[in-house]
């Protein structure tokens, strides 16, 4: 079944030099359990798809359905917490005038989640689920590293208890082993909680490790979708090769694989 | 302890932060400290009138025999009232349009930075001299005044700060998970403006004395017989320069006051905007 | 051949306000005339600030220690005068930052920072000359058109557009050493491959040695002769590029590689953050000359 579904979606910003659009009659779904990722450069339409999906950019054109519903411009309570965001810079996405425990604890306070007095407990809990201390709560994120924030920003958006989260770039800010435990967390939870993901990235070499399937975008637009396997096998669009031969590898048979997509050009 | 490490690398703060509490303890307890603790009332000696510095009197006496250096530090008290009193009701109010306008944006912000302007397009002196003008000149007048001329600084401050963070992720985050504006504004955004708006305060305190005494230089503020530095100046400066000490004693006062909470705000916007 | 710059136990720390921190414990560089180094370590490891040892930017910083040396081209930087030390930079060494686009002055044309470039290497040189001298130097970064790049402003010109300028700028006055700070992150994955290959040919053409500082080992693969591993302030590997990838010694460096995500899905490695192990002492495989 699926969990989220765009009909063809759209999206035009009004600029002095004319109408832009930066997404275009984008339809897409996610199963429940899936991960799907959104690969694109900048300027693709990937963070606008994702602002729509999140309810904070109104579309200009077409639908999106969630859990089989029509969302409505202005959701509810229950809507707005079903889909939950990471961000890309741990550096800016947490208050620093805050306490960790204060930013867990919002969606809890904001959606009245649980008895009052157990909200701490509750925090202490989240965090824990991040593989982060629980006596972390009390400490500012200026004490913290990037990974510790990433694993904070995500005990976060899963406090909501959420059915979907936006994974916006949520480890390209990171160090390589960082990313490396942040991602194996991230695939983790998605198992353990049934949670469904919409990672955007511009990293493939991250995507055909977490997603299930991959759409590929460029201006605004869907260049190719399919299963993970089969775009890295066998990408139809010279725009898709592109992008897999532009990764850095360090392996022989990551090579091999370049070669091979280089000789189907 | 990072405090102190902040503090030591300016000692200049550190002079400031002296100064101040000194000038606080000076007014708060003024009774018990002036040599002369009569003297702020409409006392008269004129055995001892106008007579320069001396053992007896450090800042010499004014016309009428009263100890100047006494009237000065019961002048602190009035100058340090009427700073706290109308950074109390100017801080709050200039925040909060701040903070609206610049977290809400739309017509809000249009509305309320157009009266903010407004007001910011109106020499500060001059409106309060105005307001005097029409006002009876109390003490009471004289604050109403210098509020009226002092919140729309905190606006615009507020407002710069506000607008720049709500570009930051952590109000994306708190947006996402749909916690409500008056949330968003004074639990996340204000905390951050809070550092500035401390640091002004303190830098304004001096200002606000200024202003002040300005207004009673001119007449327009605290009236006779209570001591206040500004019309200590004005009535001294008829006396220049023979009776000097009547007017420069006052002057240095309203220059010491200044000088100190300048010092102790420079030294705060650094202890403060360091986790930045 | 003796060494264009050579770093031996080179010791950085910083007086912060929560005491005394040590940012590079004894670390030991050398980099030949026109040879490709790469410096690789995670954020905090301390390769970006030997960098700015080389640019002779920390020496003159209040809080910071310096010691140890740091031979370039005969001088030791660390005891040079500061204006000595000034008269370096942007001549014989000059560097490549992250993101092109904020370290070109938005408020000047490319025309303006170009000349400007260019008459630190030559005073004497007129502005026709240096136009001319722009005008080719632009079109060895691959760009067709260098009037319009020359008449625009930063913000007109696309971050890979920038990029170039920026090599090209960095190479006008013919440095022996071009420092490269993960040049090209904040750029498209597609973008920063081309510009990181166009680089490569440059410095080979015109024999210029680089140190290239990064986090990625994927990335300096293609581009290093030889590379340092960094971490918490101490080189712990070092080796020429096909040692560092077939037969790297170090649980560090083996760590940093496994932990490269896979373009071929071989999952993603249960490799620790930080480990005892990463603290092992320094592994150097053999020079091959």
């Amino acid at each position: 079944m699926s969990i989220l579904s765009t009909d063809l979606l759209s999206k035009n910003f009004d600029t002095p030099a004319g109408s832009v659009h930066a997404v275009r009659n984008i339809s897409l779904d996610i199963q429940q359990g899936e991960c799907l990722a959104i690969v694109g450069e900048s300027g693709s339409g990937k963070t606008t798809l994702a602002n729509m999906v999140l309810g904070i950019l109104a579309p200009s054109a077409g639908e999106i359905y969630f859990d089989g519903e029509l969302l409505p411009s202005k959701r509810s309570k229950v809507q707005r917490k079903a889909i939950q965001l990471v961000q890309q810079n741990p550096l800016s996405s947490l208050n620093p005038k805050r306490s960790v425990g204060a930013s867990v604890r919002l969606g809890l306070d904001t959606y009245n989640m649980g008895a009052r007095s157990n909200r701490w407990s509750v925090v202490e809990h989240a965090l824990e689920s991040v593989g982060l201390p629980s006596e972390m709560r009390h400490r500012a994120p200026s004490t913290l590293s990037g990974g510790q924030r990433q694993r904070i920003s995500i005990a976060r958006a899963l406090a909501c208890e959420p059915k979907l989260l936006v994974l916006d770039e949520p480890t390209s800010a990171l160090d390589v082993l960082v990313q490396a435990r942040v991602l194996r967390l991230l695939n983790e939870l998605r198992k353990e909680r049934a949670l469904s993901y919409l990672f955007i990235t511009h990293d493939l070499a991250v995507v055909r490790n977490v997603a299930d399937r991959v759409a590929v975008c460029q201006a605004g637009e869907i260049v190719e979708l399919g299963d993970t396997e089969q775009i890295f096998t066998a990408p139809e669009a010279a725009y898709t090769r592109s992008l897999i031969s532009a990764v850095p590898v360090v392996d022989n048979d990551e090579m091999a694989l370049r070669n091979k997509l280089a000789s189907r050009e | 302890m990072r405090t102190l490490r902040i503090l030591a690398r300016n000692p200049l703060s550190v002079v400031g932060l002296v100064l101040v509490l000194l000038i606080i303890f000076a007014a708060v307890f003024a009774q018990y400290i002036v040599p002369y603790p009569t003297h702020n009332g409409s006392v008269i000696d004129f055995a001892f009138a106008n007579k320069p510095p001396s053992a007896r009197n450090w800042f010499g006496t004014d016309l009428v025999g009263r100890d100047i250096f006494s009237r000065i530090i019961y002048a602190y008290q009035i100058s340090l009232t009427l700073g706290v009193v109308v950074l109390a009701v100017a801080t709050p109010i200039g925040t909060i349009i701040g903070l609206l306008a610049g977290y809400v944006g739309g017509w809000v912000e249009n509305v309320l930075m157009r009266l903010v302007d407004i007001f910011l397009s109106i020499p500060p002196l001059v409106l309060a001299i105005a307001m005097m003008g029409v006002l009876e000149p109390t003490l009471t007048n004289a604050m109403l005044a210098v509020t009226v001329v002092w919140w729309p600084w905190y606006a615009r401050l507020v407002y710069s700060i506000a607008r720049a963070e709500r570009e930051e992720g952590y109000v994306l985050a708190a947006e996402v998970i749909g916690a409500s504006a008056v949330h968003i504004s004074f639990r996340e955004i204000l905390p951050n403006c809070l550092p500035a708006i401390i640091t002004k305060m303190t830098l304004d305190m001096g200002f606000v004395i200024i202003i002040a005494s300005s207004l009673s230089f001119l007449g327009l503020g605290v009236q006779p017989p209570t001591p206040d530095l500004g019309s200590m100046v004005a009535e001294g400066a008829r006396y220049l320069p023979d009776s000097w000490w009547l007017s420069v004693f006052p002057g240095l006062a309203i220059l010491v006051a200044v000088f100190g909470f300048n010092l102790l705000g420079d030294g705060l916007r650094e202890i403060l905007s360091v986790d930045k | 051949m003796s060494a264009l710059l050579d770093i031996k136990d080179l010791k950085l720390g910083f007086n912060t306000l929560a005491g005394y921190v040590d940012v590079l414990k004894g670390i030991n560089v050398s980099i030949k005339p026109g040879e490709k180094v790469a410096l690789v370590g995670e954020s905090g490891s301390g390769k970006s600030v030997t960098a700015r040892i080389i640019l002779g930017l920390l020496q003159e910083h209040r809080d910071a220690l310096v010691s140890g040396d740091v031979q370039f081209n005969g001088q030791n930087i660390n005891t040079l005068s500061p204006k000595d030390r000034a008269s370096l930079r942007g001549k014989d060494i000059s560097m490549i930052f992250q993101d092109p686009t904020s370290s070109l002055n938005p408020v000047f044309t490319i025309k303006k920072q170009f000349l400007e470039v260019l008459s630190r290497g030559d005073e004497k040189l007129s502005r026709k000359s240096r136009v001319d001298r722009a005008t080719q130097l632009l079109g060895t970064v691959s760009i067709t058109d260098p009037k319009r790049v020359l008449n625009s402003y930063p913000f007109q010109l696309s971050g890979g557009m920038n990029q170039r300028v920026m090599i090209a700028m960095a190479l006008a006055n013919h440095p022996k050493l071009l420092l490269a700070d993960e040049p090209g992150t904040a750029l498209d994955v597609s973008v920063q491959a081309q510009t990181l290959s166009l680089m490569r040919d440059l410095v080979t053409q015109n024999n210029t040695a680089v140190l290239f500082i990064s986090h990625n080992l994927g990335v300096v693969r293609e581009f290093a002769d030889r590379i340092y591993v960094i971490y918490k302030g101490n080189i712990v590997e070092d080796g020429p590029t096909h040692c560092i990838f077939n037969n790297a010694q170090h649980p560090y460096t083996r760590a940093l590689l496994a932990a490269v995500p896979r373009i071929t899905g071989t999952g993603l490695p249960d490799v620790p953050e930080v480990s005892d192990e990463f603290l092992a002492p320094y592994v150097g495989h053999m020079q091959v000359s």
